[in-house]
C-alpha cells in the first residue's frame, strides 16, 4: 500500500509545483522586460534614420478602434506595401506605462495633460514640421499643443468631447455629470477604468479645481466613488470593446463617454443622447509622437502627415464624430449632425467647457492609487 | 556515448535554461521592483535604493487586504467546485468508460482547442441578458424580464471559472483513479464490502492525493486571475489580481504592482504549505 501512496504523493507535490510556477507565471507576466530609457538630451540630440535604412513597417500604440483602416486610409492608399501593425492601451496612464516599459511603438497616442512625461523622460522626439504637407492646415492652437519649451514634439490629430452618453427610453434628461452618481440607475450605469478621469467629473460636480485639491478634497472624491461603485454594471476599459455593446443591448443606461460611442448607438437607431451638463463637458485633444526608438523616423513622419490629410480627417468627423485637427475639414462640415455634436453654430460652447489640464506626476500618482484603492472597496 | 551524468544534463540542461530565464529572473526582477520607492515604471539604469515602502502602503491599505481575502475565498470556491465537479468524470473514465476513455478523455479536452479569452467571451454572452440562460428562463416563462445579475457578479466569475477548470480538473484525479490497484477493490468485495463502501473505503481515500492536486491547481492560479473577472465580474466581480494588472498598466506603478504581486505570491505559498502539513496524504491514503 505505501509505495503506490508515496507515488501518489510525489506526483501531487510535481502538480502542485507546476501549478505554482504557472500561478507566479501569471501574475509577473505583465511586467514585460524593461528596457532602458532614453535620457531626454539623447532625445534632443538624436539624428533621425535616413529614410533609406528604414524598415518598410510601422508599430502605432494606439487605442483600441483607432487600428481602424478609415482613420490612416490616406498613408494605407499610398504605402500599400508597408506593414502596420497596433498595439493598445486603454488609459493614458497605460500609453505611458507601455512606452516607459520599452514599448517598441514607432508612434504613440495619448491625449492632452501627459505630455510634459514623454519629454522628461526622453520617449519622444521632436517633430520636423518642414516634412508635413498638411501641417500648415492645423490651427496654431491645436499646434502649441504639441509643443513642449517651444518645440514641437507632438501631432495634435483627434479632438472631441467627454459627457454622458444615456438611454433616453431609461432615464430623464441628463443635465448634470452627477449621473452618474444617481441611485435610481443603480446597475445600469458605467465609469471609465481611470483615476483621473473620476477625479475630473468629481472635481466639475462639486465646483473644484482639479489642478488645486487639498488632501481633504480627494479624500471626498474617493469616498463617493467607492459609494458609487455598486452602481456601476462594470468600469469601461475599451469604448468599442466594452461600452458600446453595453450601450446597445440595454445593460447601460448612463455612461461617461466619448463622442465615438454616441456615433456608433446613434449610428444605429438606439435611443441614446450625449448630455451638455450644466458643469460644462469635458474637451480633449488626441496628441501623436514619434518614439525617440524609433528606426522609421520618416516612415512616422510621413503616417502622421497622412493622418491630417483629407480623406482619414474626414472619416473620423463623419463616421466616428470626432472632431480633427485639419481645420479645412472641419470647416467644410455642413451636416447639421455634426455641426450639433461639435457645437459649431454655439459660441458659447469653448466658454462652458473644461480643457484637460496638464497632470503633475505627484496628481497622476495619487489619483490612479486612489482608483485602484476604489476598485478594491 | 554520454555517462549517467552527460545524460542528465542534457536532458535537464533546456529546461532548466528555460525555467531560469522565463521564471526565476523575471520573479526575482519582480521581487526587485517591489522593494523601489516612488512609482512609474522601471528601466535597468534606473537607480535602485531598497526601500519597503510599497509593502507597507498595500499591508496598510485595508482595502487590498480584505480583497485578497476575499480573492481566497473565491479560489477555494471555484476549486472545490471544480474538484467536486470534475471528480465523477474521473471516476466514469476510469471505472466506466471501458474500452471509450480514450476517446471520452479526447472529448473532454476539446474545449483545449478553443482560446481561454473566447470561452470565457461565450459565458460573456451565455449570462447576458440577451444571453441563452435569459432567453431560456424567458420562454419557459419563469421571468418575465431578464435577470441582470447573471453578468457582471461575483457568481459570474465563479460559474465561468468553475467551468473553464473542470475539464483541467478531472486529469489529475484520473491518472490518481487509473493507478489505484484494482486488487484492493476486489479484496474489498471478498471481504463484504458493497459498492459504496468500496467506493468510500478504498477508491476515495486513493485518489485523495489526485482530488487535493486537483484542488491547489485550480487554487493557486485562480488567487491571481484578472482576466475573467474583467469581462463578466463587473465592479462587484473584481479580485485582487485586477488591482495588480491596475498598478502595472492603467497606473503605471510597477513597484506598487509587484509588491501585490509579491505579497500574494506569499500568502499562496503559505496556504499551500500549511495544508500540506494538515493534510497527511501518506496517512489520508493509509
Amino acid at each position: 500500500m505505501r509505495v503506490p501512496v508515496a507515488r501518489h504523493h510525489t506526483a501531487f507535490v510535481l502538480l502542485a509545483s507546476l501549478a505554482l510556477i504557472l500561478a507566479a507565471c501569471g501574475s509577473s507576466a505583465q511586467s514585460s522586460g524593461p528596457t532602458a530609457t532614453t535620457a531626454a538630451s539623447e532625445a534632443s540630440e538624436s539624428e533621425p534614420a535616413s529614410a533609406a535604412a528604414e524598415p518598410n513597417e510601422l508599430l502605432v500604440l494606439d487605442w483600441s478602434g483607432y487600428e481602424a483602416d478609415d482613420f490612416w486610409t490616406d498613408f494605407k492608399a499610398a504605402n500599400p506595401d508597408t506593414e502596420v501593425a497596433f498595439e493598445f492601451g486603454d488609459t493614458d496612464a497605460n500609453i505611458l506605462a507601455l512606452m516607459q516599459g520599452g514599448s517598441q511603438a514607432d508612434i504613440f497616442h495619448f491625449y492632452t495633460g501627459w505630455q510634459q512625461f514623454y519629454v522628461d523622460e526622453g520617449l519622444v522626439q521632436e517633430i520636423d514640421t518642414s516634412k508635413l504637407a498638411n501641417w500648415d492646415k492645423v490651427p496654431d492652437r491645436y499646434q502649441e499643443l504639441g509643443q513642449i519649451d517651444g518645440k514641437q514634439y507632438f501631432v495634435p490629430w483627434d479632438w472631441g468631447f467627454t459627457s454622458i452618453l444615456y438611454n433616453t427610453e431609461q432615464v430623464d434628461e441628463v443635465t448634470s455629470w452627477d449621473a452618474l452618481f444617481n441611485e435610481e440607475y443603480a446597475g445600469h450605469v458605467s465609469m471609465w477604468n481611470d483615476g483621473p478621469g473620476a477625479v475630473a467629473v468629481s472635481s466639475y460636480v462639486n465646483g473644484w479645481d482639479e489642478t488645486a485639491l487639498t488632501e481633504d478634497q480627494l479624500a471626498q472624491i474617493e469616498a463617493d466613488w467607492i459609494a458609487q461603485k455598486s452602481l456601476n454594471a462594470f468600469y469601461w476599459s475599451g469604448e468599442y470593446t466594452d461600452l458600446c455593446p453595453a450601450v446597445q443591448d440595454g445593460t447601460v443606461w448612463v455612461a461617461y463617454a466619448w463622442q465615438g460611442c454616441y456615433a456608433t448607438a446613434l449610428a444605429a437607431g438606439d435611443p441614446v443622447a450625449y448630455a451638455n451638463p450644466e458643469e460644462g463637458r469635458n474637451s480633449w485633444v488626441g496628441l501623436y509622437g514619434i518614439s525617440s526608438d524609433t528606426d522609421s523616423y520618416e516612415l512616422a513622419l510621413e503616417f502622421l502627415d497622412l493622418k491630417l490629410a483629407e480623406l482619414s480627417c474626414g472619416n473620423a468627423v463623419t463616421l466616428f464624430y470626432y472632431g480633427c485637427a485639419n481645420g479645412d475639414v472641419m470647416a467644410a462640415i455642413e451636416d447639421p449632425v455634426l455641426i450639433e455634436a461639435f457645437g459649431i453654430n454655439d459660441p458659447s460652447i469653448l466658454e462652458s467647457t473644461n480643457f484637460t489640464p496638464l497632470v503633475t506626476e505627484e496628481q497622476r500618482e495619487a489619483w490612479t492609487g486612489m482608483w485602484e484603492r476604489v476598485q478594491a472597496e | 556515448m554520454l555517462g549517467r551524468r552527460g545524460t542528465l544534463k542534457f536532458l535537464a540542461g533546456p529546461p532548466l535554461v528555460w525555467l531560469a530565464l522565463f521564471f526565476l529572473l523575471p520573479l526575482f526582477l519582480i521581487a526587485a521592483f517591489s522593494f523601489r520607492a516612488g512609482s512609474g515604471a522601471i528601466g535597468p539604469s534606473d537607480p535602485w535604493a531598497p526601500s519597503v515602502e510599497q509593502y507597507q502602503e498595500v499591508l496598510g491599505t485595508p482595502a487590498f487586504m480584505r480583497l485578497l481575502g476575499v480573492s481566497v475565498l473565491v479560489a477555494v470556491g471555484v476549486a472545490g467546485f471544480a474538484t467536486l465537479l470534475a471528480y465523477p468524470v474521473a471516476y466514469f473514465l476510469t471505472f466506466r468508460a471501458g474500452s471509450h476513455a480514450s476517446l471520452y478523455l479526447t472529448l473532454l479536452l476539446v474545449p483545449f482547442a478553443v482560446s481561454y479569452l473566447l470561452r470565457v467571451m461565450a459565458w460573456k454572452l451565455m449570462l447576458g441578458p440577451e444571453g441563452g440562460i435569459n432567453s431560456l428562463l424567458g420562454s419557459l416563462g419563469l421571468t418575465e424580464e431578464p435577470i441582470g445579475l447573471l453578468l457582471y457578479s461575483r457568481p459570474a466569475v465563479i460559474i465561468t471559472l468553475v467551468y473553464v477548470w473542470i475539464p483541467f480538473a478531472a486529469l489529475p484525479i484520473y491518472a490518481a483513479m487509473q493507478r489505484i490497484d484494482r486488487n484492493h477493490l476486489e479484496a474489498a468485495a471478498d471481504l463484504g464490502a458493497g459498492p459504496w463502501a468500496r467506493f468510500w473505503r478504498v477508491t476515495v481515500p486513493l485518489s485523495l492525493p489526485g482530488a487535493l492536486a486537483t484542488f491547489f491547481m485550480v487554487f493557486i492560479p485562480t488567487v491571481g486571475e484578472y482576466v475573467t473577472p474583467s469581462l463578466v465580474g463587473g465592479t462587484d466581480g473584481i479580485m485582487y489580481g485586477n488591482i495588480i494588472q491596475g498598478f502595472f498598466t492603467r497606473s503605471a506603478n510597477w513597484p506598487m504592482g509587484s509588491a501585490m504581486a509579491m505579497i500574494m505570491l506569499g500568502l499562496t505559498l503559505t496556504l499551500v504549505v500549511v495544508a500540506l502539513r494538515v493534510v497527511d496524504l501518506r496517512r489520508v491514503a493509509a
